[in-house]
């Protein structure tokens, strides 16, 4: 038996909630001083199996050892106690406090209950010194950048001298170049022997910095590969299960008339003074897929919500179908044909405590069809439609149109914003991020829906931080860049490295 | 004018501790609209200790129990608030406002049972009398009636102030009132912290009702409950903006408005003004709302405060 | 389909139906444990009178002071109606006790400062009360303030300003205003003949069958109406509704409007009966208008339901003067009701527990149907 050069191992974890097993029988084990990555798609049960290993769910089976011994982990401190640390997605930062008090929160030290701040600041700027991870410890959370919060988050976990440290998707916000610091961070921390533990779906991060992976789906282990000794192929195929067809079948794309037109339009930023969208201006023809890549939070949110009215716009005007919408109501936006796959399904595409059929006439609620003269529903012709809906775009739900959307999975209620948007037969469809977060059935067929609007002469906004989805779908890319279009690449002709130059700012052209 | 800045200071030493309960509530997470009832159950445990304890204990025995009753009533009672809100996740506004009519209700029907019992039946009146044991509580310097109960509220002060910023305890209390998620993940037990801001809120709630119904009479009629002087505290705290030291500034401020509605009949200048007092008892609302109006869009407001804490969200 | 979406609708009323019981029960365990801690002898007795309310009077007294209590529920289920109105558009509207307030100057004022006939009186008073639900909603839209706190500054803001309004046709001798049948007999609600069916009891109106009727209008505009569907949506999820193209904000000022509107009506329906005048020195909110929370929780937020607690919320009060006063006070009915509220706020978790239950039978007749079919 070899178990005791293991840092950590989850043996034979099995975790079941109402209706589906997260985790079936899975195994990790994590080497002292490696990087090990995990990979798995959205749902494959890696969320569960972290949440297991910080006490905040306990397994139905399966045991986990630090060092070959058993250990129970009941609590979050528990695990604090093993040494174990972990760089949540969604960073567990208080934004009002300082960074230092972020760091210390939890482990204070304190006499007579009184803290001790000064003592902590010596050990923070020790340890941001030794390890490169630049940071002021008394800047508020709120006003620093997002590369900073992830290095307190990190130092929070070196204060605690955690040796077991967990990074869950954390290139996920970053740039390309704070993505290249973390990478190195990482392989720092694991040569002063940390072992890393490197949730991600994204195969080069792997390719370049992890020493071994472990792969889930559906909640079931697949397996674990040198990574020295695999490629990217071999790993997708493991993640998904099949051979993956990353191109849709597409035709030649034939761009007619302009349906949208962009002059040097400003939005303003909600985070800072200066404009999130800056004197954009681009036009989007009937029949073609026009992409809009970028790092997140490059201002393609602000974009959409400018056009799509979400926002008021600084200056610069926004025209659908000739007509000048740029300070036209939403509503005035729709009917003149504008449909939009809002990237926040949950904030803006559904109302979640409304039925399906409900949600189905969101846009559609005040036509002649569904409500009469005094104001009143007609209820039968919301089923008929909705029935219609759910049968052409196989939008599956518990009991049908009066299922409740909170209550559907979340491809199934992507596909149901995706009926909703496409049957109005818009001139103008936006969709962003169509396909964040859904399985890999689910986002061949909204890609299949989305090519299929296009050869129906729909003009297509498209706005996709997903290269492959970029590369595959477009037939024309914008690289946003803060707030600016700073290229545009035909999809046939560039290169993914090329594409990647320019959503980090590196390369610049005049669009 | 000693009589405007006597009743400028109780009135603040009132306002000040109730505030700064709520402040340590909202802080922990909870918004505890209740804190009108929990005045009135903490002036109750107040009162019957000063009807009942006889004067010839001495100064310090009767202002230190009266102290602790009071403060103990409040803090039981605001259980009412810390089990619906934080074991049954119930909504705070309503249990809140439940609380608030529970209070009068009870303080009301207990005193009458105890003045009907004690007088068969000759008594049904809902008052308490409390003449001899209040003169203990001040002290006459001069013409200006010191009371024990300012140096309370003062020392209240500065304990909150320490305990909120410059404490473990404070750190934590705050990160549950912000991202409770963020605290959970670091090992803190969220909802013992919410237990602590929530039973601080009726000690120091409890504590500032006894204040009140002893700040200008001797006998209180608990039919009456607190006469809205819970809603005013939030007030204080909302324009001292969560801060023990500005809350105290606020309550300066909000006191003197209501003493002024007290005694502005002996100042020549206010009198001839002509300006009724109801003016004078609404302007700290009004002053309120205006802040409210400028500062809501960047809320200093604890952000997690108003939702229940849930393990399973991330 | 249909018959599914019924039958889970059904369910859902009866649980509700099943939660407000238990507040019920509970309220009224904890009402007789009290009052036997008070005096064990004769507890039993108080609380028997207690919840016969008016029914211990006979014949005449009886249709007179069930006409009476009618009278009285009026206001609690507009006021009721205004909270659940503004709650199923997202907002905890604790701004209808002043709403109420507001209501109440408004009317009183009109109808014995300027002598006005009723039906003007009750639209100032319903514009009065309407103009404070503004200023919340406006204030929500467009600076962010929360409608719980700013309701409860304009609570108290709407009562001074009242004392200080309806001071100036204060009646001399008393506190309180002028009589309304003495000072302007006009301002009287109507009563079409309806009092005849109650003992000629002076305070019913055609307040009793108004209030009905608005119930089941708000149940009709929430519930059957594209407006309704536009304002839920707003409550359920505002950003969803902006996308949509709704005029989110307009939607919620609007909602506050009526929501205002609603609770102002209530207090002219009671004032103007004339079954009560407004005393100028009070120096807290009255309760009505918390009162009115409580009954629509309790009836489940179904404008249906809220006739229904409204109703019982009185007769329960009503009851509390039954009690032997030697011994008791009226004041346990208050304390009942307030528990009663109390308890609403863990309708969820009833329903929770009732589900919970649901479930556990279901699964366990599964498990016996498994059983069944293996046996064979």
């Amino acid at each position: 038996m070899h178990e005791t050069q293991y840092a950590i191992e989850m043996v034979n974890i099995t975790k079941k909630f109402p209706g589906i097993i997260a985790n079936d029988n899975v195994t990790l084990q994590l080497k002292q001083g490696e990087i090990h990555a995990l990979l798995g798609e959205n749902g494959a049960g890696k969320s569960t199996l972290m949440s297991i290993l910080f006490g905040m769910y306990q397994p139905e089976e399966g045991v986990i050892k630090k060092n070959g011994e058993i250990v129970k982990i009941h609590d979050p401190n528990d695990a604090n106690n093993l040494g174990i640390g972990m760089v949540h997605q969604h960073f567990k930062l208080v934004e009002c406090f300082s960074v230092l008090d972020n760091i210390i929160l939890g482990v204070e030290d304190s006499q007579l209950g009184i803290l001790q701040r000064e003592k902590a600041r010596q050990k923070v700027l020790e340890l941001s010194q030794r390890y490169g991870l630049s940071v002021d410890p008394d800047a508020l959370i709120e006003d620093i950048s997002v590369g900073m919060q992830q290095r307190t988050e990190i130092l929070k976990m070196l204060y605690r001298d955690n040796e077991i440290l967990i990074f869950d998707e954390p290139t996920a916000v970053l740039t390309p170049a704070e993505i290249k610091e973390l990478l190195q961070i990482m392989r720092n921390l694991s040569a002063e022997g940390k072992s890393i533990l490197f949730i991600t779906h994204k195969l080069n991060e792997i390719m370049e910095v992890a020493d071994r992976c472990s792969v889930l789906r559906k909640g079931k282990y697949i397996g674990t590969v040198d990574v020295a000794t695999t490629t990217k192929a071999e790993l997708s195929r493991m993640m998904v299960g099949r051979d993956v067809e990353f191109a849709v079948q597409k035709d030649e794309a034939k761009p007619e008339q302009v349906v949208l037109e962009v002059r040097d339009l400003s939005v303003a930023s909600k985070l800072s003074k200066k404009n999130a969208v800056n004197n954009v201006s681009f036009q989007v023809r009937a029949g073609e897929i026009v992409c809009i890549a970028g790092i997140d939070g490059n201002g393609q949110t602000e974009l959409v919500y400018g056009i799509s009215g979400l926002e008021p716009v600084q200056s610069g005007s926004v025209l659908l179908c000739g007509k000048d919408i740029t300070h036209a109501p939403i509503r005035k936006r729709s009917l003149l044909g504008m449909s939009h796959i809002p990237e926040d399904r949950h904030k803006h595409g559904l109302v979640l405590d409304y039925t399906l059929e409900d949600n189905m006439v969101l846009q559609r609620y005040f036509e002649p069809e569904f409500v009469d003269k005094l104001g009143f529903l007609r209820r039968k012709n919301i089923r008929t439609y909705t029935e219609r809906l759910i049968e052409q775009y196989d939008v599956r739900s518990g009991q049908g149109p009066v299922t409740l959307s909170r209550s559907m999975s979340g491809g199934n209620q992507q596909k149901a914003i995706v009926a909703r948007e496409i049957d109005k037969d818009p001139q103008l469809l936006i969709a962003v991020q169509p396909t964040r977060g859904l399985d890999v059935g689910a986002i061949e067929y909204i890609h299949k829906q989305i090519v299929a609007q296009r050869d129906a002469g729909k003009a297509v906004l498209l706005v996709s931080l997903e290269l492959d989805e970029v590369m595959t779908l477009a037939d024309r890319i914008l690289v946003m860049y803060e707030g600016e279009i700073v290229g545009q690449l035909n999809p046939k002709t560039a290169t993914v490295t090329e594409l990647g130059l320019y959503m980090a700012g590196a390369k610049k052209e005049d669009v | 004018m000693i009589l405007l800045l006597q009743y400028t200071l109780i009135f603040a030493s009132v306002l000040m501790l109730v505030a700064l309960g709520g402040c340590f509530a909202e802080r922990s997470g909870v918004i505890n609209i209740g804190l009108e009832g929990i005045m009135v159950i903490g002036a109750l445990g107040g009162a019957l200790v000063m009807k009942f304890l006889p004067v010839s204990v001495g100064v310090l025995p009767m202002v230190a129990i009266t102290v602790v009753v009071s403060a103990l009533f409040g803090c039981i009672f605001s259980l009412f608030l810390a089990v619906a809100a934080i074991n049954f996740k119930a909504d705070q506004t309503i249990t809140g406002t439940a609380m608030n009519m529970l209070a009068t209700a009870g303080a009301t029907v207990a005193v009458k049972a105890m003045n009907t019992a004690a007088s068969n039946g000759n008594d049904v009146s809902s008052d308490i009398a409390y003449i001899h044991a209040k003169d203990l509580f001040i002290v006459r310097l001069g013409q200006f009636e010191f009371n024990w109960f300012m140096l309370v509220a003062a020392i209240c002060l500065v304990i909150s102030y320490v305990a909120l910023y410059k404490m473990k305890f404070g750190l934590r209390l705050r990160s549950c009132g912000e991202h409770p998620q963020a605290s959970a993940s670091v090992g803190i037990h969220v909802q013992k912290m919410r237990y602590a801001g929530v039973l601080i809120s009726g000690l120091l709630g409890g504590l500032g009702g006894i204040v009140y119904i002893t700040a200008g009479v001797s006998v209180w009629k608990f039919e009456n409950g607190v006469a809205g002087f819970g809603f005013l505290a939030l007030a204080v705290m909302i324009f001292g903006g969560w801060h023990p030291l500005r809350i105290a500034l606020a309550a300066l401020l909000f006191g003197f408005l209501r003493a002024l509605g007290n005694v502005y009949a002996g100042f020549d200048f206010l009198m001839m003004l002509n300006i009724p007092s109801v003016v004078y008892n609404m302007l700290p609302y009004v002053l309120s709302l205006v802040v409210l109006a400028f500062t809501s869009k960047n809320s200093r407001a604890p952000k997690a405060a108003g939702i229940p804490y849930d393990k399973g969200t991330r | 389909m249909r018959k599914s979406n019924t039958s889970v609708l059904r369910s859902d009323g009866l649980q509700t139906l099943i939660s407000s019981l238990l507040c019920i029960l509970g309220g009224l365990i904890v009402g007789y444990v009290v009052l036997l801690i008070i005096e064990p002898k004769g507890a039993l007795d108080a609380i028997v009178a207690l919840m016969k309310s008016f029914f211990r009077f006979a014949g005449r007294s009886r249709m007179k002071y069930l006409g009476q209590n009618l009278a009285r529920t009026v206001p609690l289920i507009l006021c009721s109606l205004s909270v659940l109105f503004a709650y199923k558009v997202g907002m905890f509207n604790i701004g209808v006790a002043g709403q109420y307030v507001a209501g109440a100057c408004g009317c009183l004022y009109a109808a014995l400062a300027w002598k006005l006939p009723w039906l003007p009186c009750l639209l100032i008073g319903m514009a009065a009360a309407a103009l404070l639900g503004v200023i919340a909603g406006v204030l929500k839209t467009k600076c962010n303030v929360n409608v719980v706190i700013s309701g409860i500054m304009l609570n108290w803001i709407a009562l001074y300003l009242t004392n200080l309004i309806l001071g100036m046709v204060k009646s001399p001798m008393s506190p309180y205003t002028m009589n309304l049948m003495g000072t302007n007999p006009k301002a009287k609600l109507p009563s079409l003949g309806l009092e005849k069916l109650f003992s000629s009891e002076s305070s019913v109106t055609i307040a009793i069958p108004l209030a009905i009727v608005i119930a089941v209008v708000i149940y009709i505009v929430l519930n059957k109406t594209s407006f309704g569907y536009e304002l839920k949506a707003t409550g359920h999820n505002y950003h969803a509704a902006k996308y949509a193209g709704m005029k989110e904000d307009r939607n919620i000022i609007l909602t506050m409007m009526i929501s205002g509107a609603l609770a102002g009506l209530g207090a002219g329906l009671l004032f103007l009966t004339g079954i009560e005048d407004w005393e100028t020195t009070i120096s807290s909110v009255p309760a009505m208008g918390f009162n009115g929370i409580a009954v629509a929780f309790l009836g489940g937020l179904s404008p249906i339901g809220s006739i229904l607690s409204a109703f019982f919320v009185q007769y329960i009060n009503f009851g509390g003067g039954n009690v032997d006063l030697q011994v008791y006070c009226s004041q346990i009915s208050s304390l009942i009701s307030s528990l009663i509220i109390y308890l609403c706020a863990f309708v969820a978790f009833f329903k929770y527990i009732i589900q919970l239950y649901l479930r556990k039978r279901k699964e366990k007749q599964e498990a016996q149907l498994l059983k069944g079919g293996e046996e064979k």
